[in-house]
């Protein structure tokens, strides 16, 4: 019994004891949206910790304390202290006070409409990247209307800008999410959603769908490449090149369900310059790109080969 | 109107066919095998005993409220391991999947199961583990112990209560049943829109998940009525509304969350049904539908749920913490106002599941202050634990020991609750298994009571203790387990894993998944302790005493144990707060009454388990399109109805000989024991 409670006590420990922080993704923010979410994380964690932590302490001394074996005080009747009752009603509300303010000001802060958190950054001087970002069963599409290019799972944004987001799907909702870099937002059919983030030093970043979207969700990932201005410029040049273009029709076609294994990214030109626009009016009119019975009831007879065929890399 | 359809129809079998029954996958063909084998060891013993009229009379049409209690509880614990199976698929799932190299079997690329099996598995658990273990079992415990504790001879409505029961176990039966015939939903256990529509979910998985909801929320909602009415109709002379214990207290909060929430849901899944059935669009994306609309509705029942689910171990830590620190509750009418407070914010907190989903800031911010409210209360309730075991005698048996784990694991998530209601932490961990941590953080605190509950009340209803050896190995086990597969599931979340993975694509994640595995070893291995406990308790049947813990302070442990089915064979006078602890100061707690008056008691009745089986039948007749006997059955249902109001049985009446002879032989009038058989009554005067 005794060593099972000290073993249950220490299994934590050795679990901490195991793994460094490397891993932990969002101990190690990058850009000012990512740096402040993680400073409200510590920030609110600490006001916590002023109430938690003595609690914890009490649960800890009091049952021990006053075993029976122990023979401490006992006071058989004692039930009501007007003191510790307005302690444990007033200590938890003015925590609570402090907690609703920070969370109020952080929100405004990493709002991925319009994070403060960007005011005066380096990027705000400069006109903003755009990047719209359409998901569909199961792949990510990336339309630059400025640069006049799309990629299929493969974000690549310049240093030291600010990229501007407009999310939205042709089927159903997905979660966009750049763990270290950019806030989490749904993308939904019909519907038009924003993100911003800024990254000043360049660097590569894993990116998901945080959201179910069915049969092919566990592989829907795309990366997040960080490069410089110049880097960036050379990119869309040699993307702008590429032959396969990007008609509203062709789109239609590649957004029929796909498991895109390994997230093999693709390259086009010249996408249709209305896309995003006509992806959510046509959601709004009722157009779909229904899952077949098939690959909702078995998607592993789909493996390794797409429903349609995946488009050439440049 | 009928909407297309994927797949052939007709008339006789709806969209049944042979190639609904999954015959080509070894797992389910084991699981039905095992569960076949088990169900006719079972039904043979019965036949070979000779107890099927016993069952029949003593149990399937029975109306007492600690049997239909005793029925709930069994349910939830049945439903409770096939959740917990399904837990033990995924982390298995999660730990092989790891990477592109990963092997595969049973037609999974990666691991055993293809997105399509892992999908409805994690769909089931959560259904399961919330609306078919958690719910049933709590709703068994406030059946059994509230009429008890306000000194009532049984719930307001007997027959409705048998209802509720027999409903919620009809859902049950339609969940196992798409576990053999057809598929369960893949839009997980909150009906994700527009997945769950017919364009992206064209089988019968989702008819199953949302029928078979729809069912026991009746029940439930029926359930939350009964005990309405029986805490504010039914209690004994001098049960002041401030005289009340306060698990008949959290009851009486949870039961109008109940009463006031499921309707919505019974409402969302309506709409739903519509969509899915008549081709309309409440929830499409197209054609003027909003999804949005659902997820709102459903998180306005959804949030109260959890309230629903969490209210009751409240209740039971509040009364288990003065029976074992042999003292009063600290500060009683706080605990009371804390409940009602926590009730009713829980209203006003529900977008707190979506701030992802494009609100702003500002609303955002209101519901993130909302949610952050919620700590007071819940932060009073600790306290008031804390200080009533200060200048306390604790004694840790198996239902102490369950309730300080409970409570702090109710620190724990309520700290990590605090953490993702502020929506700059959210973005980063919304959608993670670090959600996935903290509200299972928080269920385990029902399970922990639930588990502190049945440890605590088992003697009551039982007549003997739970042995307390098999019972804290069973508790070190699934603590431990619980430390084992929780603490990497929050390091998980901070690494970033999304929920719902059925393939791992971060080969760093690894690590923490296989210290997950060994976890729920650990849980395996509490399942044998668990039962190893059951049997030897069952073997030895040491007796317990009225007070079976001694220092028992309310109404429950003043009549026999086992409590006869009169409950209290005098209805009794109340004079205080914790009734028998006054009468033991007072030396009042061994006078036994001398004169017995009547009482009337209700008869037994069929009605109840036919609606439960014809509502299964209309539920399975719906989910295949079997027109025919969906219309049977519900007509049939109405009948049913209409004939029993025509019933003119008004119970019996168990007279003061028969009372005093049973008194002197208490043995006879135990929850399992037989009632005596009577020619109803055709007309009553009075109660």
């Amino acid at each position: 019994m005794r060593f099972l409670r000290h073993f249950a006590l220490c299994a934590p420990l050795l679990l901490l004891a195991g793994c460094s922080t490397v891993n932990f993704a969002l101990f190690h923010p990058v850009g000012r949206v990512a740096e402040a979410e993680y400073h409200y994380t510590l920030l609110l964690v600490g006001v916590m910790m002023i109430i938690i932590l003595p609690t914890f302490l009490l649960m800890v001394i009091f049952p021990l304390r006053y075993r029976k074996s122990r023979n401490a005080t006992y006071a058989p009747n004692w039930s009501h202290s007007t003191i510790i009752e307005i302690l444990a009603w007033g200590v938890p509300v003015a925590i609570t006070a402090v907690l609703i303010h920070y969370s109020f000001v952080g929100v405004y802060a990493v709002n991925p409409y319009s994070p403060d958190a960007l005011d005066g950054s380096p990027g705000s001087a400069l006109p903003p990247i755009k990047v719209d970002v359409v998901t569909t069963d199961w792949q990510w599409f990336f339309i630059y209307p400025d640069q006049h290019i799309a990629t299929i799972d493969d974000l690549v944004v310049p240093a030291g800008r600010r990229v501007v987001l407009r999310l939205t799907s042709t089927s159903v909702m997905n979660g966009f999410y750049i763990p270290r870099v950019a806030p989490m937002i749904d993308a939904m059919p019909g519907m038009r959603t924003e993100d911003s983030f800024e990254v000043d030093q360049p660097g590569t970043f894993e990116g998901f769908s945080t959201d179910f979207s069915g049969a092919g969700f566990s592989w829907m990932q795309f990366s997040t490449r960080v490069v410089s201005q110049a880097d960036f410029d050379a990119w869309a040049k040699t993307v702008q090149a590429n032959p396969n273009t990007l008609p509203y029709a062709t789109f239609t076609q590649l957004a029929h369900p796909t498991v895109n294994f390994g997230a093999k990214p693709a390259y086009f030109s010249a996408p249709d310059p209305e896309l995003f626009d006509k992806v959510v009016r046509d959601a709004m009119n009722g157009v779909a790109y229904p899952v077949p019975d098939s690959l909702t009831e078995s998607v592993s007879s789909n493996e390794g080969k797409a429903l349609v065929p995946a488009p050439a890399s440049p | 109107m009928q909407v297309d359809l994927q797949g052939p129809w007709s008339p006789l079998f709806g969209r049944l066919t042979l190639d609904a029954i999954p015959y080509d996958n070894p797992i389910i063909v084991g699981t039905f095998l095992g569960a076949a084998t088990i169900g006719l060891i079972v039904v043979a013993a019965v036949l070979y005993y000779k107890k099927l009229p016993y069952l029949w009379r003593e149990w399937l049409t029975t109306v007492d409220h600690k049997k239909i209690g005793v029925m709930y509880i069994i349910l939830g614990l049945v439903m409770l391991f096939r959740g917990f199976v399904d837990g033990l698929m995924m982390r298995t799932q999660q730990v092989i999947a790891v990477g592109p190299d990963s092997p595969g079997v049973l037609g999974a690329q990666h691991g055993f199961l293809p997105p399509f099996h892992f999908d409805q598995v994690y769909s089931a658990h959560g259904t399961i583990m919330l609306i078919f273990a958690a719910t049933p079992i709590l709703a068994g415990l406030g059946n059994i112990i509230v009429p008890l504790q306000i000194g009532a001879r049984d719930m307001a409505y007997p027959y409705l209560n048998a209802v509720s029961l027999w409903l919620t176990t009809a859902g049950a039966a339609l969940i196992m049943l798409s576990l053999f015939v057809g598929q369960f939903s893949n839009a997980a256990w909150v009906g994700l829109m527009p997945l769950a529509e017919l364009p992206y979910n064209p089988g019968v998985g989702v008819d199953y998940w949302m029928w078979a909801i729809q069912l026991s929320s009746l029940g439930t909602t029926f359930n939350a009525i009964n005990i309405i009415a029986t805490i504010v109709k039914m209690r004994a002379p001098g049960m002041t509304w401030f005289r009340l214990p306060v698990f008949t207290w959290v009851n009486l909060s949870t039961s109008i969350i109940g009463l006031t929430a499921f309707p919505v849901l019974g409402v969302a899944l309506s709409l739903l049904t519509a969509d899915r059935y008549l081709g309309t669009d409440f929830f499409t994306v197209g054609h003027g539908g909003n999804f949005m609309l659902y997820i709102d509705l459903f998180w306005i029942w959804g949030h109260p749920e959890v309230y629903f689910l969490i209210l009751p171990p409240f209740g039971v830590f509040s009364e288990i913490v003065p029976t074992f620190s042999e003292k009063p509750l600290f500060g009683y009418l706080t605990m009371v106002a804390a409940s009602f407070a926590i009730a009713g914010i829980g209203w006003s907190v529900w977008a707190h599941h979506f701030f992802t989903m494009g609100m702003g800031p500002d609303l955002n911010g209101y519901f993130s202050s909302a949610t952050m409210l919620v700590g007071i209360p819940t932060g009073v309730k600790i306290f008031n634990w804390l200080f009533t075991m200060y200048r306390g005698r604790i004694t840790f048996t198996t239902p102490m020991l369950w309730a300080v784990a409970g409570i702090f694991l109710l620190l724990f998530g309520g700290f990590t609750g605090m953490m993702l209601s502020a929506p700059a932490i959210n973005y980063t961990v919304h959608d993670s298994v670090f959600v996935i941590a903290h509200f299972h953080c928080m269920v385990l605190v029902v399970a922990t009571g639930a588990f502190a509950a049945v440890a605590y009340w088992w003697p009551k209803v039982f007549g003997f203790k739970l042995d307390e050896h098999n019972g804290k190995l069973f508790f070190w086990t699934f603590v431990l387990g619980s430390v084992v597969v929780f603490v990497p599931m929050f390091g998980l979340g901070l690494e970033g894993e999304t929920r719902r993975l059925d393939y791992i694509f971060n080969p760093q994640w690894r690590p923490l998944l296989i210290a997950e595995e060994v976890g729920i070893v650990l849980y395996c291995i509490s399942i044998f302790y668990f039962l190893k406990m059951i049997y030897v308790s069952l073997r030895d049947r040491v007796p317990a005493g009225d007070d079976a813990w001694g220092t028992g302070r309310t109404l429950e442990w003043m009549t026999h144990t086992p409590v006869p089915f009169y409950n209290f064979a005098v209805t009794p006078q109340i004079n205080a707060l914790d009734e028998l602890a006054w009468r033991r100061e007072n030396g009042l707690d061994k006078v036994k009454p001398e004169t017995f008056v009547p009482i009337h008691m209700p008869s037994n009745t069929a009605v109840p388990v036919i609606i439960g089986v014809l509502a299964m039948a209309f539920g399975f007749g719906m989910i295949w399109r079997i027109w025919w006997m969906a219309g049977a059955a519900l007509l049939a249902i109405i009948v049913a109805v209409i004939a029993r109001s025509f019933d003119k049985n008004q119970g019996y009446i168990l007279t003061a000989e028969e009372i005093a002879k049973l008194e002197s032989k208490t043995e006879l009038a135990s929850v399992i024991a037989e009632q005596p058989k009577r020619a109803p009554l055709d007309h009553v005067e009075a109660h």
